[in-house]
């Protein structure tokens, strides 16, 4: 069977309706904060069961690509963003929905999330296996450094001080350690609350560290949510097309950043926005718009997590390991077809896994329909609704949210405490962000570092096993790049200034 | 070197809230370090490792404070009476699902929040409008995940 044998089978009319259904619950349930993308295809995995493998995947893969960009609803219209993937995406989202172009943000978010979910799903028809033997490259150490580097990202990227956000970061890791340690077995900082046993749920606190403090601060001033700019009146298609024309480059390497970065077990869409984000905003002739508004921002961050999506199918389907949760529960999807993943996958089942991978590309496609449809009728809906109303609509999002993840009003609690503990600490001007990330990091940076540190001991050499292998002295350049960067570029202003004066 | 900041041509004004902030990290860190006594081997290196690091930053941000050079971001403006009034309803709300039941609190903590966030006179059109808004809203999510996706809620 050729390529277009393979093509031809993914367009048949029920796959494409399954595709079309796949991403428009997925947009939806995305879109929701607190819904996330591997809630979408945990909760809609058990229809696919008695559909044909191919049909399966292709609608698990159409709602996970859905889901993925439907986070980025929340994160413009919100400041919350719907999925982890979708942090660096309030960056520039939601300063342009704020400045009136909420629309054209979502467009060019939508318009994004295709370019990058085609990238990443190119690259796994033409690249998957070759592509996954790197991934067996990355140690301990390196995942180590992998989520440090995420963090000084996000520490040098987000809004005020880079001192200030490391900060934030050291008590996201301090949070993510809460309760049993995975290495080791511990108890700890868990105190006489019982409930803390299980740690701390990423995605209460991801709901109540940005959901609460923009709650608060939505109530002390009269007024809209969102000023529209007198202007709801198309999906401001020409404009977007003509800002990502400009920004073709970014968005190419921001959608092999995502692919790359989705192909490494567990980094995901967080590191894979982040990382593409610190690029465009280092390469851009003006750096100093990103983080007010900057289209370039939303491209960067909204092509990179599509891309993860088809980056992520990568290991999972050439090495049997997932590369994001959704993909584990995928994997678990595909064994229940009786498909056994491996190298020889793509040669032994090549109709059903060629099948899926034009299926996941026609998924991307109808997500540009869907997405822009949708994204309209979200920001008339957000900016329709009295404020009065918005404020407990969202609110009681955001308690249903945490409590639907594992059904525990513990988690509702949590939620609260943390978002009360984030609009304290946004008083004192820390940022959330980093808080965020190093509690999503926080186990991957603690199983690293201590099998780092055993592993070194045992070689008699710990300082070596976390500096002398080569991959990581490329990320730990890339560390210092990402933390003296932003200080390089103050003092070349400054002396620019001084000069001037 | 001088803290970067995003605002650094900003008039500078020492941003003593960011050092307030850098001094309750380090007692974190602090009280991380001193619990993490209790912890194995392998269960303390990482925690004692952040916690001194969390230490070592908020100092050195006192200290760039103290030498004048970090600046102060801009002061929230608005009812700061509203704001407490939200938190005390969302923790309030958070506690009571339990005793009270999901439909009760979450109907109470609703109708507050609304009173609260609502900026513009009450008339009789408004009262109405906003009710029914509320009952669709709160009655559609109930819906929504106790029935359709079979969520139990309290």
């Amino acid at each position: 069977m050729g390529s277009l044998d393979f093509l031809l089978a993914a367009l048949t009319p029920v796959n494409l309706l399954l595709a079309l259904a796949g991403v428009a619950a997925g947009t939806i349930i995305g879109a929701l904060p607190g819904l996330t993308a591997t809630m979408a295809v945990a909760v809609l995995v058990p229809f696919t069961f008695a559909m044909p493998p191919a049909a399966a995947l292709i609608v698990l893969g159409a709602i996970y690509t859905g889901a993925i960009y439907g986070g980025a609803y929340a994160a413009i219209l919100l400041n919350t963003p719907g999925t982890p993937s979708a942090i660096a995406t309030t960056f520039d989202g939601y300063p342009m929905a704020r400045q009136g172009n909420g629309d054209l943000a979502l467009t060019v978010a939508c318009l994004s999330s295709v370019v990058g979910g085609l990238v990443g799903a190119a690259f796994l028809l033409l690249l998957a296996p070759p592509m996954a033997t790197v991934a067996l490259r990355f140690g301990p150490v390196e995942y180590f450094w992998l989520a440090i580097f995420g963090l000084t990202l996000i520490a040098s990227l987000g809004e005020g001080s880079t001192t200030k956000g490391l900060i934030g970061g050291g008590l996201g890791l301090l949070l993510s350690m809460v309760g049993v340690a995975e290495v080791g077995g511990d108890i700890r900082y868990v105190g006489e609350v019982k409930s803390l046993l299980g740690g701390i749920g990423i995605v209460p606190a991801l709901i109540g560290l940005y959901c609460i403090p923009v709650l608060v601060d939505l109530v002390a001033a009269p007024g809209q949510h969102l000023d529209a700019g007198g202007r709801v009146s198309g999906f401001r298609l020409g404009e977007a097309l003509a800002k990502m024309a400009k920004s073709k480059f970014n968005l190419v390497r921001s959608s092999v950043i995502g692919t790359v970065v989705g192909i490494l077990p567990g980094a995901g869409g967080s590191i894979a926005s982040l990382v593409s984000y610190s690029e465009a905003k280092r390469s851009s002739k003006s750096p100093q718009q990103f983080g007010k508004g900057a289209p370039e921002g939303v491209m960067a961050t909204e092509s990179a997590n599509n891309a993860t999506v088809g980056g992520g199918f990568i290991p999972t389907l050439v090495l049997g390991i997932p590369g994001t949760p959704p993909d584990a529960i995928i994997l678990g999807a595909l064994m229940v077809q009786g498909l056994r993943t491996g190298p020889t996958l793509f040669t032994e089942q090549a109709p059903v896994i060629y099948t899926f991978i034009w299926g996941l590309i026609l998924a991307t496609l109808l997500m540009l329909p869907v997405g822009l449809l949708i994204g309209r009728f979200a920001f008339r809906s957000i900016i329709a609704i009295p404020k009065a109303v918005l404020v407990p609509s969202v609110a009681l999002l955001t308690v249903l949210g945490s409590f639907a993840v594992h059904n525990s009003v513990h988690e509702v609690q949590q939620m609260v405490v943390l978002g009360a503990l984030a609009w304290g600490l946004g008083r004192l001007g820390f940022s959330v962000s980093p808080i965020v990330l190093g509690l999503i990091l926080g186990s991957i940076a603690e199983t690293g570092f201590v099998q780092g540190h055993l592993i070194g001991g045992a070689r008699g050499n710990v300082l070596a096993e976390f500096f002398a292998r080569p991959i990581s002295i490329g990320i730990v350049a890339f560390i210092l790049l990402g933390l003296l960067w932003p200080w390089w570029v103050a003092r070349r202003q400054r002396s620019k200034g001084v000069s001037l004066v | 070197m001088s803290e970067p900041t995003a605002s650094d041509t900003a008039a500078h004004q020492p941003d003593w809230p960011g050092a307030i902030g850098s001094a309750i990290a380090i007692v974190i860190g602090a009280a991380a370090l001193y619990f993490s006594s209790e912890f194995s081997a392998l269960g303390s290196v990482f925690p004692r490792t952040v916690a001194a690091l969390m230490m070592a930053l908020g100092a050195l941000y006192i200290v760039f404070t103290l030498r004048g050079r970090t600046s102060r971001g801009p002061r929230a403006e608005g009812s700061h009476a509203r704001r407490l009034g939200v938190m005390a309803v969302m923790i309030g709300w958070a506690f009571a699902l339990e005793p009270l039941g999901f439909l009760p609190s979450s109907a109470a903590a609703f109708a507050l929040l609304l009173a609260l966030a609502n900026h513009e006179g009450w008339t009789v059109r408004r009262f109405i409008l906003y009710a029914l808004a509320g009952g669709l809203m709160l009655g559609g999510l109930y819906t929504l995940f106790k029935v359709v996706l079979l969520v139990p809620l309290p």
